[in-house]
């Protein structure tokens, strides 16, 4: 449900601006709106030195925002007090972060650079081995000199052209030694007489045929002795990048903790700035105005006068006063539906005063994906799945949500699996004699059809009724032809029943009767438009075909993998096939129902009632580093 | 030849829905992957928008049914 919120007005002395602040900054529950008009409150002039140290603080927070990454210290969990830093002491966490920045950065840029070195030593490797031999044996000649060279492995044909090319032009002395690195290219060591050399790199050129490129330390020195220093380089970098690691992580753990209290003080300081702005002031008085959910009302009100005095007032501002859309919006479900939550804020939120779907989408979603899927053993696979991934996530957690939308899901798996008589497709059937107790989905096509289309009559019209309650207050014409549609929808099944003898023939002409009447009501209210809206809840009741067409395709899947056993002429290899194919199924059969569960919640059945447009409720509050926004952000519990 | 000529009409119904179905998929599909790459917090809605099409997928087997049955074939 949407919380009722209360417009609050908190008045008192200039002199305990300040004060107030930090208490309702402490509290956490007020969001700060601005005043509304009144000629006789003016806004609070401009500090000219707030403005210099919020441009100050916004320099630390980069600084202690990049030391962190940079150091990789985790956010706190429970770092939700923010530690009254003084102006003294945040000046002295600031020279930290920009101390700790300069290091750090120092630290990853030597880290990349040694990574760089040994992803190049590595790729000439073998190269470099298999030459070392020659390069000796070349420093005791004085008149041969030797050059390495890469070709890409789109040009290998050229080698040995060159290599021809190359000793009619320097002769009998030349020689080439091609090694094969792993991505394809070819390594070349060319040895060649030493007053060749420059002529040597310009042919080198004018082939696009690029020298190795050695380590920027090696670049300069003869190969005969960079080579060997290269490949005792090698066994030296993983150490040097583990100090490397090592200094990162005593950073974060000497000075993690005293960033973040810093980032906090700063981020506080800045919130508290911008409040100050959206307070409005006479000459002796100020006056904020804000947001907060009615039930903290009496609470704030205790607080405020027992902590700052009694001269400070919070009022309530009178509900005519104050616009539904100007109200920020905050979702409290009972424990049981919360974590659906999760599923409805793929969706803008909802209209303050309208209605939210989280409840609805509790009971609804699993059991379409129930209806869907139908199958105990995937069912209990699914249960035991959410059941693992809740023991190992924390409180809160996204993955914790998920597991506790699986488990109802596969609750009613297991519950529709009883009822179709599936347990693995038809292996239930086939070992145990398991039957169907309502309709066997392999066969009853018309059964299961009609069952998914009464599902989708169900949830359309529950729809319509939600779109009747939802406009009751705003538009009542159209809550009026919400309710009419809905009737209508009724009416028309009864009709086509009536029509096909599944209800008595008697009530078809009835059903027309009352559909004509119906049909100028819903003309009036909603206008032409309205009439469209109605086809469309039509349409959209034949959208839940899916559901048998889904449910069909599964358990065929799993029809077909049960007779891989049979089909292979290995039972062991069959066994294996059809556990590989149930285990795509399974896959299929979780993903396929979950996207069509909710697109049948978020295009069909939020078509008829849903309202978006509502405000995030972002509360004045302290800074906390685990979450990145400040606690109670749009739901409370 | 009437039932073959019934089958080919079901076929038609599920195969064509499937083709404008797959048309459309493509479309999507290519949108939601540049927007996935300026917005990847919204894969759920991406996941959702390539999945609106299917109905016609949905609704042409509906009528595949609706015509094997109704044939009695």
């Amino acid at each position: 449900m949407i919380v009722p919120m209360s417009r609050v007005r908190v008045l008192g002395p200039r002199d305990r601006l300040d004060a107030t602040l930090s208490l309702l900054q402490d509290e956490g529950r007020v969001q700060l709106a601005r005043p509304m008009q009144d000629g006789r409150v003016s806004k609070l002039a401009a500090d000219p030195r707030a403005g210099r140290r919020r441009h100050q603080l916004q320099g630390v927070l980069n600084d202690v925002d990049e030391a962190l990454s940079l150091i990789g210290h985790p956010a706190a969990r429970a770092a939700s007090g923010s530690a009254a830093r003084t102006t003294a002491s945040l000046a002295c966490g600031a020279r930290v972060a920009r101390r700790t920045v300069r290091e750090a950065r120092t630290l990853v840029a030597r880290l990349r650079d040694l990574t760089e070195e040994r992803q190049l030593i590595t790729r000439y490797r073998d190269f470099f081995t298999e030459i070392l031999p020659a390069i000796h044996a070349l420093s005791t000649s004085p008149r041969l000199t030797a050059q390495v060279a890469v070709v890409p492995a789109a040009s290998r044909s050229l080698v040995d052209q060159l290599r021809e090319a190359l000793r009619r032009e320097f002769g009998a002395e030349f020689s080439m030694m091609v090694h094969g690195l792993d991505n394809g290219d070819l390594a070349l060591l060319l040895v060649l007489p030493k007053p060749f050399s420059e002529r040597l790199e310009a042919r080198l050129r004018e082939s696009r045929v690029p020298q190795v490129p050695l380590p920027a330390a090696y670049a300069e020195l003869p190969l005969e002795q960079a080579v060997p220093r290269m490949i005792a380089r090698l066994q030296a970098i993983p150490g040097d990048m583990e100090a490397c690691r090592l200094r990162l992580s005593v950073l974060a753990s000497d000075r993690g903790e005293d960033l973040r209290a810093t980032e906090r003080a700063a981020r506080d300081w800045l919130s508290a700035a911008d409040a100050h702005d959206l307070c409005g002031v006479t000459a002796h008085t100020f006056a904020l105005e804000g947001w907060l959910p009615a039930h903290y009302l009496p609470p704030l009100q205790q607080r405020v006068a027992r902590e700052v005095g009694p001269e400070v007032v919070v009022e309530e501002v009178a509900r005519e006063s104050w616009s539904a859309a100007d109200a920020p919006v905050v979702l409290s479900n009972p424990r049981l539906f919360r974590p659906f939550e999760q599923l409805t804020s793929f969706m803008p939120l909802p209209s303050y005063g309208t209605i939210d779907p989280t409840p609805f989408v509790a009971v609804f979603f699993p059991m379409f994906f129930g209806v869907m899927l139908g199958d105990v053993g995937y069912g209990l696979v699914l249960g035991a799945v959410s059941g693992l991934v809740w023991r190992r996530s924390r409180p809160g957690s996204v993955a914790r949500n998920i597991a506790a939308i699986g488990m109802p899901c596969a609750f009613f798996a297991i519950i529709f699996g009883v009822l179709y008589g599936e347990y693995f497709g038809d292996l239930g059937r086939t070992l145990f004699g398991f039957r169907a107790i309502w309709i066997d989905r392999e066969d009853a096509i018309v059964a299961s059809l009609t069952a998914a289309l009464g599902l989708g009559v169900m949830h359309v019209t529950l729809g319509l009724v939600l779109g009747a309650i939802s406009a009751f207050h705003s538009a009542r014409r159209r809550a009026v032809g919400r309710a009419v549609s809905a009737v209508m929808v009724l009416v028309v099944v009864a009709a086509l029943l009536a029509a096909f003898h599944v209800l008595p023939r008697q009530l078809f002409t009835p059903s027309v009767i009352a559909l004509l009447i119906c049909f100028p009501i819903v003309v009036a209210a909603e206008g032409l438009l309205g009439t469209i809206e109605l086809f469309q809840a039509m349409g959209n009741v034949l959208s839940y075909a899916r559901i048998m067409a889904i449910g069909t395709a599964s358990v065929v899947l799993a029809v077909v993998a049960n007779r891989m056993v049979g089909a292979v002429g290995s039972t062991v290899i069959g066994l294996l096939f059809a556990l590989l194919f149930h285990l795509v199924n399974f896959g299929i059969g979780i993903f396929s129902p979950v996207v069509h569960a909710l697109r049948l919640h978020y295009v069909e059945f939020f078509g008829q009632f849903y309202s978006p447009g509502g405000r995030r409720y972002e509360p004045f509050a302290r800074w906390r580093a685990d979450q990145g926004i400040p606690p109670h952000h749009g739901s409370v519990a | 030849m009437n039932i073959a000529l019934i089958m080919l009409a079901a076929a038609a119904a599920v195969a064509i829905p499937a083709l404008a179905t797959a048309w459309a998929q493509s479309k999507i599909g290519a949108a939601v992957a540049a927007m996935l790459a300026e917005k990847p917090e919204l894969t759920a809605t991406a996941v959702l928008l390539v999945a609106i099409p299917e109905t016609m997928i949905i609704l042409g087997f509906v009528v595949a049914v609706l015509i094997i049955l109704r044939t009695g074939s």
